[in-house]
């Protein structure tokens, strides 16, 4: 299994910068992106497994950008981060296809715990899709993407 | 301008509505009640004034018809004696003395009888007096009786000195004239006419053409004076005038009617009835005193006062009792209204507060994150220099650690904080659900029974088995009851310790179409003055760091946003209830 490659988005530069280094020391590689379309942008060049995600941003939202990533990366799993008010866009980020939320202020384990959940959630859906291939069959049951 | 507090002002608006309806109480039911009352009065007044003049009307005609027939009589008497009798035989001495026996038979009023020739001379007399020879051709009686063929005089004193009057027949013979006079006693006369009484004042009279009285009159004046007052003279024909007579003159009491009122100085005003009688020649006067006549009037006048003082305390009473009423129920009304401003305004800055805080809240959690990740960061950082040897393991160390240990706990109180405002501010979306409370709330007393075992609190439910929908969120209603059920558990530890604590939920079925949930504990309490404020944010009596103070507000919150009411009741080391009652939906609904 590689490592695992986070990319944080979030307009506030100091949370990124010191949040980054945390996670590094932890042994993660992190890119960061102060906004959606940073981030979108990032992730052409720096392909990540999971993106922890502002919901309020300025510009394009957490939620808008969301779509987005998984509109062009669907295998990209995302992490909502959010104040309590925006639940609600949360609860949207969940329907459209984010994988869990955390809440501010979120400590570092908590970041960490979160994040390596949905790696692994992230890995063992590769892991049935590569097992569909070596069973025969050329491409994955369409189920599965959607799942995905 | 004059400043004045909104006590004052609606004190005067009170004052104002008070005096408005008081004056238009009064006055509307005043208007009808006097109208009454004047045309009752006026009519009543026109009607008796107009039956008492028209009985001295009926009495003046009857007097008249008396005197006048009196008159005429005795004028028949002397006519049918020159028609029987000639001058020859008239003249015979002795035969005028039978004559006048005879007269005196059917009138006892003659006093004499006397024969003249045309030349006037007295050829023959009966009588006290001795007057034959007397010649009278120059007097005005003889000459009226010549050219008139009858007279009758007025009163006069003559030569025998006493109130007489006289009646001349002429008779016409072949070749000659004669005529017979003969005298009445006035004294006769004026018993017939004094004889009328009217009332107490009332009276009648006779004057002649010149004023001068033709019988006595009771209330003063003999015969042959001349009373003070200038009465006009009636009407020519057979007319009967009225009217009121008083000094100032003579006024029309009544159009059409000649209706007269008459005042001596220094006395009450009469009513008088005239009439001529004696071809014009006398005046018979029929007069009562005014308020004689018009006593039923007077009689009148007092059950018309005192209805009209009965009415009009009686108009003044109910005004002044309704007007209390309505204004009383006036204020009563704006002081609930005022009531429920008031509460409309604490529940919308309620609302307000709670957006304002919940923005406030979310944007320190920005700042919350990045200390949080300062911190985690400095951990990292003390921990890799313990490792590498650059701090030495001391007091120092321990008490830098102790310090980034409690940015963590502090950290977490903020995030609580911050956690509970949002949950208050987010009363805007709700998602409204049917709901069973029947169902919903044993299941909700279910998640706190394990938490009320380990306090030693009984927890008691009193849940009727009947389906009672109400429309609302689930989650915050449980929320809300949640809420109850700790802060009871609370105030129970307090109170009780860990024994002896019960805590009642009960839902009742309201006869208006409500359902009552309401949560009893057997707690600490909850101080009276501290009673206004347990709905209000921030508000909390628990210490520092324990509570947020928001919990009830939120509560609060959601049952007025679910329609419904929340209402306590406290006794401080007794207990506390809490009531939330929410409207039923009907069935169908």
């Amino acid at each position: 299994m590689e490592l695992m490659k986070m990319m944080l988005v979030d307009d506030e530069e100091r949370f990124l910068s010191t949040t980054k280094k945390l996670l590094e020391r932890k042994g993660f590689e992190v890119q960061t992106a102060s906004s959606g379309k940073e981030a979108l942008d990032l992730l052409r060049t720096h392909p990540v497994h999971v993106v922890i995600l502002d919901v309020k941003m300025p510009g394009m939202d957490g939620v808008a950008t969301l779509r987005e990533i998984k509109r062009q990366y669907p295998m990209v799993e995302v992490i909502m981060l959010t104040g309590h008010a925006t639940m609600e866009s949360a609860m949207d980020g969940l329907k459209s296809g984010a994988v869990d939320y955390l809440m501010k202020p979120a400590n570092l384990e908590e970041i960490i715990e979160k994040a390596v959940g949905a790696y692994n959630r992230r890995a063992d859906i590769e892991e049935k899709i590569e097992a569909a291939r070596m069973q025969g069959s050329k491409e994955p049951p369409p189920e599965m993407l959607e799942q995905a | 301008m004059t400043t004045s507090t909104p006590h004052q002002r609606s004190q005067d608006l009170y004052a104002r509505v008070k005096r408005f309806v008081l004056i238009n109480m009064i006055v509307v039911p005043f208007i009808p009640l006097l109208l009454a009352l004047i045309i009752g009065n006026h009519s009543f007044s026109r009607s008796i004034k107009d039956g008492t003049i028209n009985s001295m009307k009926r009495i003046a005609a009857d007097h008249r018809q008396m005197i006048e027939s009196f008159l005429l009589e005795r004028k028949n008497d002397l006519v049918m004696i020159v028609n029987t009798i000639s001058f020859e035989e008239i003249t015979q001495p002795g035969r005028l003395m039978s004559v006048f026996s005879n007269l005196q038979r059917t009138a006892s009023a003659f006093a004499d009888l006397g024969i003249f020739d045309e030349n006037g001379v007295h050829v023959a007399y009966h009588g006290p007096f001795d007057l034959t020879g007397k010649n009278y051709h120059d007097a005005e009686w003889f000459q009226h009786t010549l050219e008139n063929g009858v007279y009758i005089s007025d009163v006069f004193l003559g030569v025998r000195n006493i109130p007489h009057f006289v009646i001349a027949v002429m008779k016409k013979e072949v070749g000659r004239k004669w005529v017979i006079r003969a005298t009445v006693d006035s004294q006769r006369f004026n018993n017939l006419v004094r004889q009328i009484r009217i009332g107490k004042t009332g009276e009648a009279y006779l004057i002649n053409r010149q004023g001068v009285l033709q019988t006595d009159r009771r209330s003063g004046g003999n015969l042959m004076e001349t009373p003070a007052e200038k009465i006009p003279l009636p009407a020519p024909g057979r007319e009967i005038d009225t009217f009121i007579h008083n000094s100032a003159g003579t006024d029309p009491l009544l159009k059409g009617i000649d209706t007269f009122m008459h005042n001596d100085a220094g006395a009450d005003p009469f009513l008088y009835a005239t009439c001529w009688l004696k071809d014009n020649s006398w005046i018979l006067v029929i007069r009562q005193e005014k308020s004689d006549a018009f006593m039923a009037l007077e009689s009148t006048r007092l059950p018309i006062l005192f209805i009209c003082v009965i009415g009009g305390l009686c108009i003044v009473a109910a005004a002044f009792t309704l007007t209390g009423a309505i204004v009383r129920k006036m204020e009563q009304s704006d002081t609930e209204k005022a009531l429920l401003n008031q509460q409309l305004i604490g529940a919308s800055r309620l609302a307000e507060l709670g957006e304002m805080a919940a923005g406030f809240a979310h944007e320190i959690n920005n700042p919350l994150q990045i200390i949080s990740s300062e911190r985690s960061m400095i951990q990292v950082l003390l921990d890799e220099m313990v490792e590498a040897g650059q701090l030495t393991p001391g007091e120092s160390l321990d008490q830098v650690n102790e310090s980034v240990n409690q940015i963590i706990t502090q950290l977490e109180r903020c995030s609580r904080i911050t956690a509970s405002i949002l949950k208050f501010g987010r009363q805007s979306e709700s998602r409204e659900e049917e709901l069973d409370l029947a169902v919903l709330i044993p299941e909700i007393t279910q998640m706190v029974q394990k938490k009320a075992e380990v306090n030693g609190i009984s927890l008691l439910r009193d849940i009727p088995q009947v389906p009672l929908r109400v429309r609302a969120d689930a989650s915050r209603l449980q929320q809300v009851i949640l809420n109850l059920l700790n802060n009871a558990t609370d105030a129970i530890i307090e109170q009780q310790g860990s024994t002896g604590g019960f805590i009642r939920v009960s839902l009742l079925h309201n006869d208006n179409g409500s359902a009552t949930i309401r949560v009893r504990d057997n707690g600490s309490g909850i101080k009276q003055e501290d009673m206004e404020k347990i709905f209000s944010p921030f508000f909390t009596t628990k210490p520092v760091g324990k509570g947020t103070g928001l919990g009830l507000s939120v509560c609060y919150g959601i049952v007025q946003q679910m329609g419904g009411q929340m209402e306590v009741e406290s006794r401080v080391g007794k207990g506390t209830t809490f009531s939330i009652t929410l409207p039923i939906l009907k069935a169908g609904e």
